[in-house]
């Protein structure tokens, strides 16, 4: 910390502390106002030039809002999955000529299978009834001389990815009493390895966009260095140091990034806006309670927070570059 | 306080500016620097706060070496002189009061007592009411008093002062000398470099003379 820094010199005039104020609790005060006086100085500057700045900060905003709005996206459409998931079940149809005491037995011995929260038994009978009752073709099936219905065992996995229930199917299927064994959400799983696809793309696009964020910065930086050549090189004359000659782009770099990521979230959440009509009417025709949902508090701490450190650092390497350039000549 | 030691400063361009220099400014001593345009003023000056390093030869400043010094330590020994250049190097694009300031904030003053210091240096050259004008709105004489104050504000216990004068009628340069004796008076040790001998036989204090690169009388 600035304030803590002690006096290169230990002799003669140099000896003198620098200020009259040494009580830490001054010089932390010193500190807090001297930030707070270049933030504000920073901000007065953007806000000087209007266009310029608007330009850098609308780039800024463009790359973070379009990594922003599809992760908001994503994350709004793994929801919906994630609550089928728990509905996902594993329907295991067992032999015609099995007896109905057999399949009682096996349906309790599943029951005791720690891979598995439930097995329940739908037997020839019950399935007859069922149909009967929720069909509406009873007489048709009570003209029926014989049941053509298999028996049932309705099977919840404990756990729904991918390798356990492609395991468990396999376990299923060898059983002797097996006749067929279907997984009843399949199409959820592969709508989860597209998910999956998705967020990997939007983290890589993620990156790409934010070095965007880094270089879009750092140029303004430098053009605005090169336009204070003469003010840095008068400061150097009169003893500032490269962390007070970099404070000040170090607090427009922040400035830069906080209003391009303010503008970031409202586009994406005008994105998501657009397409909440059409989503909305596809949860209600599949009769889900689900709604599309604006950016969520964490995921607009982490736009907001990956974007000032980006900001941040694209000033910082700038003026580190350029304050070499200056000590070389 | 300043010590040469048998330094020369040579610059590719234009040749030797200073040969073998040599001498010596005690603590609270006021001294002049005169010579003939070209003569190498300017160029002992800037040795001094390591603006530029010389060619050979040792300069030290209260015991510090300052050709030996590391980039990083520069801005703490600038910080301890009062440097009055003599193309004022002000900031064109701030108000008086700004670049009066600008010491303060590097050093890190208490904000609250920036005010009081700037207009009390603006006051010693006579600038109180121009606080508020920037640079190029002011008379050439003006401007060398901005840079005055501004190499003053934060009470130096050096000052290097390029004709500080140059551009003032007689009666402030007069005045102007006055304040840096009245400084002197009171501790600080101070350097000017005038090439108005009338004014600096008047002060009749130590002259160094320089007459091309070289240090032709000390009396
Ligand atoms: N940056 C530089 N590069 C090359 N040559 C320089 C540079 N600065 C000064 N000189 C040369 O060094 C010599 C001394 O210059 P200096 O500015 O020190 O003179 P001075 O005594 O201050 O003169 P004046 O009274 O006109 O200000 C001159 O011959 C000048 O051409
Ligand atoms: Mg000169």
């Amino acid at each position: 910390m600035a304030f803590l820094r002690k006096p290169a010199f230990r002799r003669g005039i140099f000896r003198q502390p620098l200020q009259p104020e040494t009580h830490l609790a001054d010089r932390l005060k010193i500190y807090l106002a001297l930030q707070k006086n270049s933030l504000k100085a920073s901000f007065a500057r953007i806000w000087e030039t209007p266009i310029a700045s608007s330009l850098t900060i609308l780039v800024v905003a463009i790359a973070l809002a379009l990594p922003a709005s599809f992760n908001g996206l994503i994350q709004n459409a793994r929801q919906p999955v994630e609550a089928l998931e728990t509905t996902s079940q594993i329907s295991l149809f067992l032999k015609p000529e099995l007896s109905n005491e057999a399949a009682l037995k096996l349906a309790k011995k599943l029951k005791q299978n720690p891979a598995l929260i439930d097995a329940s038994l739908i037997s020839k009978e019950d399935g007859l009834r069922e149909l009967a009752a929720y069909s509406g073709f009873g007489d048709a099936l009570a003209a029926l001389n014989n049941n053509p219905l298999p028996a049932v065992i309705l099977v919840k996995p404990r756990t729904t990815d991918a390798d356990s229930v492609s395991r468990l199917l396999i376990e299923l299927k060898t059983l002797a009493e097996a006749d067929k064994v279907q997984f009843d959400s399949e199409w959820l799983q592969k709508l989860q390895a597209l998910l999956a696809i998705a967020q990997r793309c939007v983290t890589a696009f993620s990156l790409l966009l934010g070095f965007g964020v880094l270089f879009t910065v750092g140029n303004t930086i430098r053009l605005e260095l090169q336009s204070r050549r003469d003010e840095i090189a008068v400061a150097q004359l009169l003893g500032a140091t490269h962390r007070f000659i970099r404070r000040p782009f170090i607090h427009s770099g922040f400035w830069y990034a906080f209003l391009g990521a303010g503008l970031a979230w409202g586009l994406a959440n005008l994105l998501i806006l657009g397409v909440r009509t059409p989503a909305n009417q596809l949860a209600e025709l599949y009769g889900s309670p689900y709604r599309l949902s604006f950016l969520r508090l964490t995921d607009t701490g982490i736009l907001f927070g990956s974007a000032i450190f980006l900001g941040i650092i694209g000033a910082w390497i700038v003026v580190a570059y350029f304050l070499r350039e200056i000590d070389a000549e | 306080m300043i010590e040469f030691k048998h330094v020369t400063k040579r610059y590719p361009e234009s040749g030797e500016a200073l040969s073998e220099v040599s001498f010596r400014v005690e603590r609270g001593e006021l001294t002049f620097l005169t010579g003939h345009s070209g003569a190498g003023k300017s160029t002992l000056l800037r040795l001094i706060p390591a603006i530029e390093k010389p060619s050979r030869g040792e300069i030290m400043l209260d015991g510090v070496a300052v050709q030996n010094l590391r980039t990083r330590q520069i801005p703490f020994l600038r910080r301890k002189l009062g440097l009055i250049f003599q193309d004022y190097r002000l900031l064109n694009d701030r108000t008086v009061f700004d670049n009066v300031a600008l010491p303060l904030l590097i050093t890190g003053h208490n904000p609250h007592e920036v005010g009081r210091r700037v207009r009390a240096a603006l006051d010693k050259v006579g600038l109180l009411k121009k606080e508020k004008r920037l640079p190029l709105a002011l008379s050439g004489g003006e401007q060398q008093r901005v840079g005055i104050a501004r190499a003053i504000v934060h009470k130096p216990p050096l000052i290097l002062a390029d004709e500080p004068t140059g551009n003032l009628d007689p009666d402030l340069a007069e005045e102007i000398m006055r304040m840096f004796r009245d400084f002197n008076d009171v501790g600080v040790t101070v350097l000017i470099a005038s090439h108005d001998l009338a004014l600096v036989r008047r002060f009749s204090r130590r002259t160094l003379r320089l007459e091309h690169g070289k240090l032709s009388e000390v009396g």
